[in-house]
């Protein structure tokens, strides 16, 4: 064959970058979710690749299987992939369930580390910054997580997409490598530790019991309580619903429900206010 | 008031999940939606910033930790960001009432999220259809054009109903309810974020022991008062701390004592 070997340049790689961040979910159902994101994420390259109309639909279909992950980490798989349909184009021998089985293979480990990371700390990390500065209500807050994030997550999945292009199928090892392992350990313990802060600051509730005993001594039992450890009732409510929901598997929703039960009965028997 | 449900419902649109223009999830579903964020859009459409963000940090707190795995989804957040927290400014009761009504809000949505997930299965099929012919036209149709129509209607006509709507009843609404409704309704939205915290908790502790960092970082607020930026400050020296001293995992060595021993037997 005299055909010209397809090579793509940079900007053929920023735009799958850009059109998997667009719309790796755009049309996800319970049956596919991110299949035909994905797909539409390697068409930039697959029409610069795969000139015949033949070869390209192949290439297409290739990439309509089921596929989920978590996007942003995501990017990564999608660089080598684009990085491998390269190599194939250009007469290297790797065949389609080759690039299938990567797909397969990592979406699963590179959901689980991204959806901790990503969900799972620094966005929580980022908000409860975000709500300490919007004391008051403060447009610092909020402006300060708009670019906190955007600057951390946009060049970062960028940055991943391009070492999953450059380095293939090895990129994945810096994200599951001892090192980076004791890196989310770590990352880990600073999501615990500012959710205990989250906790103090934001969870309320304050009983408004009093009694006077026949001394007529007025005892506040809120007061009483404050003396000893502020903030203990949320730490219990906080601790309990963690229990129910870690331990003895209650859903969100149910969790929900459970305490506004208890709101109500707390206001009716006048225990809280 | 159609100007600004108009505003709203579209803003609802572009933070919703599965939207694209704003790079997706990434600037829509995890900035957009954000209710710290839309407090501060929703407040500066209504005409008061600051009271959208004082609702939109106590709504926050409760979904601060929400991962949305595979697409399950315990309430959609997007509904809770948008007409929720409009609903809640307008009501004019305070924060805590706001984010029982965002709470009770979120969780009717979802059932329009899984009305979403199980439409798009019939576009998905269309895509496969126009795969298989070769239409590449059709595959661009069927999954970036369609799915998003489909996702503008269902995100902006209930936002524009119940913003439009609701201004003009959700306060004579509000004043309506018996003193009891609104304490119970000012007691869970102060306990609420009790939730969100414990999903966070249930994903990241694994033994126990992490509990102590909770616990600490419980007592650095309540009792040695720090503010949070200096929190995130100790924390994350915590985690240096951890990451250097932690040993790396001694496999060869373990391993290589029973073997010794096993070789002692023969």
């Amino acid at each position: 064959m005299d055909m010209p070997t397809p090579k793509l340049n940079k900007q053929d790689l920023r735009r799958c970058w850009r059109a998997w961040m667009m719309y790796n979910l755009s049309s996800m159902s319970f049956e596919r979710l991110e299949s035909y994101g994905f797909c539409l994420g390697m068409m930039p390259a697959l029409k610069k690749l795969y000139q015949d109309k033949q070869q390209r639909i192949e290439a297409i279909r290739r990439h309509t299987s089921f596929y989920n992950t978590e996007p942003q980490l995501g990017a990564i798989v999608n660089g080598m992939v684009v990085g491998l349909e390269e190599k194939r184009a250009n007469g290297e021998a790797i065949d389609g369930e080759v690039i299938n089985t990567l797909k397969v293979g990592l979406m699963g480990p590179v959901a689980g580390i991204g959806d901790s990371m990503l969900p799972g700390m620094l966005i929580p990390i980022l908000l409860s910054i975000g709500m300490a500065l919007a004391a008051g209500g403060s447009v610092i807050g909020p402006l300060f997580y708009i670019m906190a994030f955007s600057l951390i997550v946009i060049p970062g999945s960028y940055w991943l997409f391009m070492k999953g292009y450059h380095m293939g199928s090895g990129s994945v090892e810096m994200l599951v490598s001892s090192k980076s392992s004791r890196l989310r350990e770590a990352l880990s313990l600073l999501g615990v530790f500012v959710m205990g802060g989250v906790a103090a600051s934001y969870v309320k509730l304050g009983t408004g019991l009093e009694f006077i005993t026949k001394d007529g001594v007025n005892i506040h039992l809120q007061q009483m309580l404050d003396g000893i450890f502020p903030n203990l009732m949320p730490l219990l409510v906080v601790l309990v619903t963690w229990y129910l929901m870690a331990k003895r598997g209650l859903s969100p929703v149910k969790a929900m429900l459970g305490l506004l039960l208890l709101a109500a009965v707390g206001v009716a028997c006048g225990l809280f206010s | 008031m159609w100007f600004e449900a108009m505003l709203i419902g579209i803003l609802c649109y572009l933070g919703a999940l599965s939207s694209p223009w704003l790079l997706g999830l990434t600037g829509g579903w995890y900035i957009l939606s954000r209710p710290l964020v839309s407090g501060m859009l929703v407040g500066a459409i209504l005409g008061d910033v600051q009271t959208g963000i004082i609702i939109g940090v106590a709504v926050q707190a409760v979904y601060i930790a929400m991962v949305t795995p595979g697409g399950s989804m315990p309430a959609d957040l997007n509904f809770v960001a948008f007409p929720a927290i409009a609903l809640g400014i307008l009501s004019g009761k305070g924060p805590e009432v706001a984010v029982a009504l965002a709470a009770t809000i979120g969780i009717m949505g979802t059932v329009l999220f899984n009305a979403m997930m199980v439409l798009n299965s019939y576009w998905n099929h269309r895509a496969d259809a126009a795969v298989e012919k070769g239409d590449e036209r059709g595959i661009y149709l069927n999954s970036a054009i369609w799915p998003q129509v489909t996702n503008f209607l269902l995100r902006f006509i209930p936002t524009f109903t119940a913003v439009f709507f609701g201004a003009r009843y959700i306060n004579a609404f509000m004043d309506s309810l018996p003193g009891g409704v609104l304490t119970t309704m000012n007691v869970v939205g102060g306990i609420l974020p009790a939730v969100g915290i414990a999903i966070l908790l249930k994903q990241i502790i694994k033994s126990y022991s992490m509990l102590i960092y909770f616990l600490v970082g419980f007592i650095c607020i309540v009792f040695l008062k720090l503010n949070m930026v200096a929190l995130v400050m100790v924390g994350a020296l915590l985690a240096l701390i951890h990451y250097n001293y932690k040993p790396e995992p001694q496999a060869a060595t373990v391993q290589a004592t029973p073997q010794a021993d096993d070789e002692d037997e023969f």
